[in-house]
């Protein structure tokens, strides 16, 4: 509904077929599906499948997109919804492996994301064990609190949106994202000593 | 008057998803109810930890198979081949694809000018401006712009939709940022009220010589054109930090900030002009100075019970010497619980600071160090 012209501009010639707009669509999109996927299942092939489906479904289904809608909201409930049906796949043929590797190659990324030159070496590793910490406490709350807590970060959508991309009240929105924190509060609590003021 | 619990909107509160009235009532309730308030505390504690996750980028080679997949759909859906491609059919493709990104640049271009950030002003008395212009009744301060009032004139701005402030005459106020988790002035000379109903450290004035941060207050602040700042609290918090140094002031409390100094020792604003010209003279006095030495003896002599806001402050900057007058002073008029020792607090053990804090009548040092990290260190 209230679309920049330029992304309006994008998905009318998306649904025209042009396949350079999609790129631009992609581009401008990827980083936030691919980090929903990835924190969501915690591994990097899942998230890889995901973030391709949700824009094969994308490219083949944005004819329907009407702009009376919130593109971002829609584009969400895709990420939603094939983040739940991975998750109902594995819960049946796999277990769960929250806390297995993978994560070596985040870090990698954060330490380039940190700049070092700005942080004491002590402090870019204390970031580090903090926000491993969080990424692994994250990944063992239930799926619907986790959904909940990376659309909030990640998206930063509202209440208002969140809820008609997960299908329920705002509410309801506000009372998982409350149990997601005070989970996350309670499994960390140990992280108190070390957040500097103002993080 | 008795208000029910409010732990159903905090994490609401805490987005900054309630609407003003609501916030305001959220807040009040939680200066006040021990309950929410450790509710709210826990909230707050995961959504820090929660702005610990980063985004990811996703893999470079994710387009190229993705576009290998599309080719594959569109193939299987033309079954009739494509005509070859020459370079006369890429010719119109490249002047389409320049005429794209043109009007994108252009659109982007205007679509950032009309979207860019601004805050409602109205004018209180006289005639208050922004930029070159005088805003008549009311106008909009956007990001990056000064206003200004003369000797004559007042204006009210609309802090987001989390409080206000008034700005009195001879002021320069300039909007910094706009965000929903940063709302930022910056006040140059002059003297302006800030009203804030929102979560604590979403609201900041920068001075020229320290930044006050909100945490859920009502408070006056002045700078001369000296560069020098003064600080009136008169309800809740607010901290008043510079490079490092912090001081956590409290409703009635006050603070002096100087050029290169950055924020002095915090006072209740009832002390004497002999404690407060004292305690000016120990914030400004060299190290090593006599004036230092005689300017701590008359502060501690002066000290009421209640000063003990101000000698718990000088335990962070006092030398081993001073600090252990300090003790001394500070014990006789609250005395340490038994956890914390003399010789703990002279080797500036922070822990003990907080909960001998905790004894002085203020709040526990929590409530404050939830969003402040750990105590100060100067």
């Amino acid at each position: 509904m209230n679309e920049p012209v330029t992304e309006r501009r994008l998905i009318e010639a998306c649904q025209q077929g042009d396949r350079e707009a999609f790129r631009q669509l992609f581009e401008a999109y990827r980083d936030r599906v691919w980090s929903v996927a990835l924190h969501f299942t915690g591994d990097e092939t899942a998230a890889r499948d995901i973030t391709q489906q949700v824009f094969l479904k994308l490219f083949t289904s944005i004819a329907q997109f009407r702009h009376d809608a919130n593109f971002a909201t829609w584009l969400y409930r895709l990420v939603v919804n094939l983040c739940l049906d991975e998750q109902r796949r594995r819960r049946r043929f796999i277990s769960f492996d929250f806390l297995r590797s993978g994560d070596d190659d985040d870090s990698e990324i954060e330490l380039k994301d940190w700049r070092a030159p700005l942080h004491s070496q002590e402090e870019l590793f204390t970031r580090l064990e903090i926000s491993g910490a969080v990424k692994a406490a994250v990944k063992q709350l239930s799926p619907k609190l986790r959904m909940a807590i990376l659309l909030k970060y990640f998206e930063e959508l509202s209440y208002e949106e969140m809820a008609e991309v997960l299908g329920c009240s705002p509410g309801t929105v506000a009372s998982r994202l409350s149990r997601g924190h005070r989970e996350l509060a309670r499994r960390l609590d140990h992280l108190r000593d070390k957040l500097k003021p103002g993080e | 008057m008795f208000r029910s619990h409010v732990t159903n909107q905090l994490a609401a509160y805490c987005h900054g998803e309630l609407a003003p009235e609501e916030s305001r009532c959220v807040a009040e309730h939680l200066m006040s109810c021990q309950r929410c308030r450790r509710e709210y505390e826990e909230i707050r504690f995961g959504v820090q930890l929660v702005t610990h996750l980063r985004r990811a980028s996703a893999p470079a080679t994710l387009w190229p198979e993705l576009e290998l997949q599309l080719d594959h759909m569109e193939a299987a859906q033309h079954a009739r081949p494509e005509p070859a491609r020459s370079l006369f059919t890429f010719r119109p493709l490249v002047a389409a694809g320049v005429a794209l990104l043109l009007v994108t640049s252009l659109s982007l271009w205007f679509y950032f000018r009309l979207t860019r950030p601004a805050w409602e002003v109205v004018s209180v008395a006289g005639q208050p401006r922004i930029g070159s212009r005088a805003i008549g009744t009311a106008g909009k301060l956007s990001l990056g712009e000064w206003l200004e009032t003369d000797d004559s004139s007042r204006a009210r701005i609309s802090v987001g939709d989390i409080g206000q402030v008034q700005v009195e005459p001879n002021s320069q106020v300039k909007l910094v940022a706009a965000r929903k988790s940063e709302h930022r002035l910056s006040l140059q000379r002059g003297k302006m009220h800030a009203f804030i109903w929102a979560p604590p450290r979403q609201f900041f004035v920068d001075t020229p010589s320290a930044v006050a941060v909100d945490l859920g207050c009502a408070y006056t602040l002045e700078v001369n054109d000296d560069g020098q700042g003064l600080l009136l609290v008169t309800s809740g918090w607010v901290a008043f930090e510079w490079k490092g140094r912090e001081s956590f002031v409290p409703a009635g409390a006050a603070c002096v900030t100087r050029p290169a100094l950055g924020p002095g020792t915090p006072y209740f604003s009832d002390s004497s002009d002999e404690f407060i010209g004292a305690l000016e003279r120990f914030d400004t006095a060299k190290a090593d100075d006599a004036v230092r030495a005689a300017a701590l003896e008359k502060v501690l002599a002066l000290a009421r019970e209640r000063d003990a806001l101000t000698l718990w402050h000088l335990l962070a900057r006092t030398n081993d010497n001073e600090r252990g007058l300090v003790y001394d002073r500070l014990a006789k008029l609250i005395p340490p619980p038994s956890e914390v020792t003399r010789e703990g607090v002279l080797r500036g053990d922070k822990q003990m600071r907080d909960l001998w804090w905790n004894q002085l009548g203020l709040g526990t040092a929590e409530f404050w160090r939830l969003w402040k990290g750990p105590a100060p260190n100067r």
